[in-house]
């Protein structure tokens, strides 16, 4: 009994040691690849060739004045293309999401769960079998190839989750505020836009965070519907310098990082709130 | 339910009418439009010739879609085991009142999910490369040059190669999904345990465990969907190959229709991909189901 106390100590500095070793040396090997990326985009290609682990020796902001002085690539091009595309889904799939999660919580109407089922359908449609349908039937309707096009399947997959979680929302706010509303005077769309709107505002938020980082990052489907290069987001982009420099990588790093920036500022500004908005559509999703 | 103020139809009318058309339109018309022309033969072109179940013959035969399908499943045990498994050692690590910085392990840990699977392949590859890749650089500096390969050239070894960095990028994702579900649990449970004696992992086991079920559930659903779409890392870092090494059912479907224009067997796919996904993923929730059923009787 005695000598358990007298090594307890030891054993737990050892495992504290070793705890802690294998969880920092997990957190750097997540931001490893983005360090690395980092220091080698400063490189020139020669340099990187000949030692691709050390750090550069002669920064240079080379790479980047030349993807984007280089109108080729339509680097520019792509991220507008980008965030205009995130930019009007979310705010559309907020819009909807605030609309239809609303209507189907609060309003009794012939068909209102039948709704309710076809949009929880829509979570569980493996949607990337609409990946060749969804081609096919833009391709017909001549919707393919718009500065528009994205905005369908990204809104509509988005909207599920929204409405899922708007709906739950809603049910938690008690009735008798619009009821109250009502006697007071306010018409549904009143209510609606100024008594609802901001009593949602926290799930809206946790809405709109969990979208930006699919509708930034979503490749098939522009892979598939975008055919031209003036409309390409930027994943699309991306897979193409990887076509036209091959071999040089301190180049792909810094088209790499530049098309990531957007996103890394802000998870590492507002990580706290993106993480625990992630976690909450996973969860009730 | 709403009864002291009735709106007007017209108004639910109104609101609806977009957001429900655009939802059907991208979601349900593809998907009919998909089960007609599976039954066609069409090579893109103006000429469509029905075949009635011609290509679900084909595709019953077609041994690259089933060994895409095994594909598929490869990477769900694999992400199963490695996502969700590593995952929870080091919750528990974590958890551990031993160990400091915390806030950093899961800011950290979480930043690869966020990244677009386009940018964690190419990055990936890069790791790969023969010539510039870090993990030759890695084999070459610890002296065994001998195991130097073109890393995304061997058969064998391709479907290892990719689900490793899909397991990586999420690891922090289900990491924190856990977190956040242990931190519900009352913290009086873990203090009682420890003074009855039970050391870390028996907590992990016997206690933590069984309290987060629902959540493992969730993180094993997720995990089971979202490797049954694989496709974006596939594309970037083999596209599918060498030769059929490391096709999965997207990226098959996507080589027909488009590299192929084999439009009508590709429709085919796509109905195949559904069928099979809808039948994965509510068969591994039965079979959940009944497990732990078992478990508590």
């Amino acid at each position: 009994m005695k000598e358990k106390k007298m090594t307890h100590p030891v054993q737990k500095g050892v495992l504290s040691v070793l705890m802690n070793g294998i969880l920092i040396l997990f957190s750097l090997s997540c931001i490893f690849p983005i360090i690395w990326m980092i220091y080698s985009s400063l490189k020139e290609k020669r340099a990187f060739n000949a030692n691709i682990i050390g750090l550069p020796k002669e920064p240079t902001l080379i790479n980047y004045i030349r993807i984007l002085s280089n109108s080729d690539y339509h680097l520019g091009e792509s991220m507008w293309n980008s965030v205009r595309t995130t930019g009007l889904s979310i705010i559309l799939i907020v819009l909807f999401s605030f609309i239809v999660g609303y209507i189907l919580a609060r309003v009794s109407f012939k068909g209102n769960r039948l709704l309710y089922m076809m949009f929880l359908m829509g979570m569980l449609i493996p949607i990337h079998s609409l990946l060749v349908p969804i081609y096919v039937v833009f391709k017909n309707c001549n919707m393919s190839n718009q500065w528009f096009t994205l905005l369908f399947p990204y809104v509509s997959f988005g909207l599920p989750m929204g409405i899922f979680l708007m709906e739950g929302y809603v049910k938690g706010i008690p009735v008798s505020l619009e009821e109250a509303a009502a006697i007071d005077g306010s018409s549904f769309s009143h209510t609606l836009w100024h008594i609802i709107l901001p009593i949602c505002k926290p799930i809206l938020i946790t809405i709109a965070i969990i979208q930006v980082f699919s509708c930034w990052n979503e490749f098939s489907f522009a892979l598939v519907l975008i055919k031209d290069v003036h409309l390409q987001t930027v994943p699309l982009a991306l897979t193409q310098f990887k076509g036209q420099f091959a071999s040089d990588y301190p180049k792909q790093m810094a088209a790499m990082l530049i098309t990531m920036s957007p996103i890394v500022v802000l998870y590492f500004a507002f990580s706290k709130q993106i993480i625990k908005g992630m976690v909450a559509g996973a969860v009730k999703g | 339910m709403l009864n002291s103020i009735k709106p007007k139809k017209s108004t639910i009318l109104l609101y609806l009418l977009v957001p429900v058309a655009m939802f059907v339109f991208t979601v349900f018309v593809p998907l009919v439009t998909a089960f007609v022309y599976s039954f066609f033969e069409w090579k893109g072109g103006p000429v469509k010739t029905f075949t009635g179940l011609t290509n679900y013959v084909t595709l019953f035969h077609d041994s690259t879609f089933w060994e895409a399908f095994g594909h598929n499943i490869y990477l769900v045990v694999a992400c199963i085991i490695g996502q969700i498994g590593i995952a929870f050692i080091l919750v528990m690590m974590i958890n551990s009142k031993l160990v400091k910085l915390k806030g950093m392990h899961r800011t950290f840990g979480f930043f690869p999910s966020t990244i677009s699977a386009v940018c964690i392949g190419l990055i990936w590859n890069m790791i790969y490369h023969n010539q510039y890749g870090v993990l030759n650089w890695f084999l070459k500096s610890i002296g065994r040059d001998d195991l130097c390969k073109v890393w995304l050239n061997e058969p064998k070894l391709v479907m290892m190669l990719v689900s490793i960095p899909l397991i990586w990028q999420f690891i922090g994702y289900y990491m924190i999904i856990m977190l956040s579900a242990i931190s519900s649990i009352d913290t009086e449970v873990f203090e009682s345990a420890e003074i009855d004696g039970a050391n870390g992992v028996q907590r992990a086991i016997y206690i933590t465990l069984p309290l987060i079920k629902n959540t493992m559930l969730v993180c094993i659903t997720l995990c089971i969907a979202g490797n049954m779409k694989a496709f974006d890392n596939i594309f970037v870092m083999t596209k599918g190959g060498p030769g059929t090494a490391s096709m999965v059912m997207a990226m098959y479907g996507y080589q027909v229709s488009f590299n192929q224009s084999n439009m009508g067997y590709g429709s085919c796919i796509s109905v195949g991909i559904f069928v099979l996904s809808l039948i994965v993923i509510g068969g591994s929730q039965a079979l959940i189901k009944y497990i732990t059923r078992e478990k508590e009787a």
